[in-house]
């Protein structure tokens, strides 16, 4: 049938207007709720039947398209902060080739999916129960100010620590002064989990630029696109030299799907509040974690399985 | 004397066999014929019906089976660690075919099957061979949990009394039948067998190859992700950089992650 569409690298047929629906879905949730789908793309891939070390590396791919055309459009606003960029590019880069032979060794292990799901598991957890606390002590209109008389103490020992640290440097267009060795660190991390969950990071990036880094959020979100680019331009390029699992045919389905649903999303966030709509992604988040819990939880249907995902 | 009586026994057991074997009718071989002969794995491969249509002597029953090569498959046995299912050990299984559907005329033949049959997942048990984490006691519990395996990837599958017998003209019954390949068929080249029973035995046979191929722009995308990996690469971001461009403008920015 024509919309079934071969996958050589999958190794098997799925039907284009459920990938296009999928990624049409995922990138209807990234416009609705201004945050990237990366982290959503995967496991919805692996629920449909793509071996999980091919969903993970083609999302990454599917990141590369979606991110060029963001981070080019931030460019053109002056929203990239360079200096900064290149830093977190540097630890990225290092993070992803890390994370890429990470994920060759587990396959041999066989415990790639494994690792794969638990990794979900634990940061779509972390994220969808802080989002999902946080909106709700705003629908509930709690006050604000118990935070802010929190922030100062963590801060000031936060803030004697990067101090302490080497090679101070001003970043102008962030307008912060610090060790690169803390970016070049924390891009080292998302690179390693942009391998291992084949997104993009921005979900750690950009909290962890607010922050940890103090960056200023017009600068954070063209200065995180740009990081997670190169960060994915290098797992793509080191996933299909060591492990043969990028399907360029299914990330630009995804891509093309994505970005329609984008477009979608936008125009519905304008009539929702923003507190409804992060503890609707909030819910969201938390039942992809709860599926993939749940299938690690429960006793297995057949306690044989492929190897590596294949 | 006990073991000349064993002995006697045998032989007059082995007389007796030599006797009903000549006793039965000589079963002419089936005629078969495979539709198509290639199948070829496309851009828009969807997984592919294959038709046979033959001839067997009328009166007999007959067995269709679907046969990839032999092959190592290196497979993850689940277990318990904590509260957590995860894969805790690695299963090598020998000479167990890449494919295997097998279709009969009357159910019988696959549902309840004679304990000799040479058909059938059963005549496979005796050939596959497990080593790695199994201990010899396993064998028969994963021996039924590799069939399942298979069976949910669709390269096993038991197809009975799918295939049809048409009324006897002559000596001979026409036979006909239909069996999936699935999407996720290897390329290679396949035997489809056909075997004339009677009396719960494999009395002839005759067989005919089936070619699966990887053509157009799968078998090049294949060919270049597997011996030119760092190219694929390179060509799988050029692509995405080039449709997120075209996309951006199209849209004006939108679907940024």
């Amino acid at each position: 049938m024509f919309w079934n569409l071969y996958l050589p690298l999958a190794g098997s047929s799925t039907n284009i207007l459920l990938l296009f629906g999928l990624g049409g879905a995922v990138g209807f949730l990234s416009g609705l709720f201004g945050v990237g789908g990366g982290f959503l793309m995967t496991p919805l891939l692996i629920m449909v039947g793509i071996p999980s070390t091919v969903a993970a590396a083609s999302d990454s791919n599917q990141i590369v398209a979606a991110s060029t055309s963001g981070s080019y459009a931030h460019y053109r606003l002056g929203n990239v902060d360079f200096k900064m960029g290149i830093i977190l590019i540097i630890g990225g880069v290092l993070g992803g080739t890390v994370g890429v032979q990470f994920i060759k060794l587990l396959r041999a292990m066989g415990n790639a999916d494994f690792v794969i799901k638990i990794t979900y598991v634990v940061m779509l957890g972390v994220i969808g129960f802080y989002m999902f606390v946080e909106s709700l002590q705003a629908l509930r209109q709690k006050p604000i100010e118990s935070k802010r008389v929190e922030a100062p103490a963590k801060v000031s020992l936060y803030n004697r620590m990067i101090q302490a640290l080497p090679y101070q440097m001003h970043f102008d267009k962030s307008g912060v002064t610090l060790s690169p060795v803390l970016p070049l660190i924390l891009g080292v991390f998302v690179g390693i989990l942009a391998a291992i969950m084949g997104v993009g990071g921005g979900f750690i990036m950009v909290p962890v630029m607010v922050y940890m880094l103090r960056m200023p959020m017009h600068v954070v979100v063209g200065t995180s696109l740009l990081q997670i680019l190169f960060t994915c331009i290098n797992v793509t390029i080191m996933q299909s030299i060591s492990n043969h699992t990028v399907d360029m045919v299914l990330a630009i389905i995804l891509l093309l799907g994505s970005t329609v649903g984008a477009q979608f999303g936008v125009r519905l966030s304008k009539r929702l509040k923003a507190d409804q709509l992060k503890i609707l992604l909030a819910s969201i988040v938390l039942l992809v974690m709860v599926q993939m819990l749940v299938s690690l939880v429960l006793p297995p249907h057949l306690m044989l399985a492929h190897k590596g995902g294949h | 004397m006990k073991r000349m009586r064993h002995l006697s026994l045998k032989v007059a057991a082995l007389g007796l066999g030599v006797l009903l074997a000549g006793s039965l009718p000589a079963w002419a071989a089936p005629a078969l014929t495979v539709s198509p002969a290639a199948v070829q794995i496309g851009a828009f491969f969807h997984g592919q019906t294959v038709t046979i249509s033959g001839a067997i002597p009328a009166g007999a029953q007959a067995v269709l089976e679907v046969v990839g090569i032999n092959a190592d498959e290196h497979l993850m046995r689940k277990g318990r660690r904590g509260m957590l299912w995860m894969n805790v050990g690695e299963i090598v299984v020998h000479d167990a075919p890449s494919l295997y559907l097998v279709m009969s005329t009357s159910k019988e033949l696959l549902t309840a099957p004679p304990p000799d049959a040479t058909w059938g997942y059963q005549a496979l048990k005796p050939g596959i061979r497990f080593t790695g984490g199994i201990e010899p006691a396993e064998r028969e519990e994963f021996l039924g949990q590799f069939f399942q395996l298979k069976e949910s990837d669709q390269v096993y599958a038991t197809f009975p009394g799918a295939l049809k017998i048409g009324a006897a003209v002559g000596a001979e019954s026409k036979l006909s039948g239909a069996f999936p390949l699935p999407t996720n068929t290897k390329p290679g080249t396949y035997n489809v067998c056909l075997s004339v029973i009677a009396d719960g035995k494999v009395v002839n046979r005759t067989c005919a190859d089936l070619t699966v191929e990887m053509v157009g722009f799968p078998a090049l995308l294949a060919s270049l992700a597997y011996q030119h990996g760092a190219t694929y690469g390179v060509v799988a971001v050029v692509i995405a950089i080039i449709t997120g461009f075209a996309m951006g403008f199209l849209f004006k920015g939108g679907g940024g992650h």
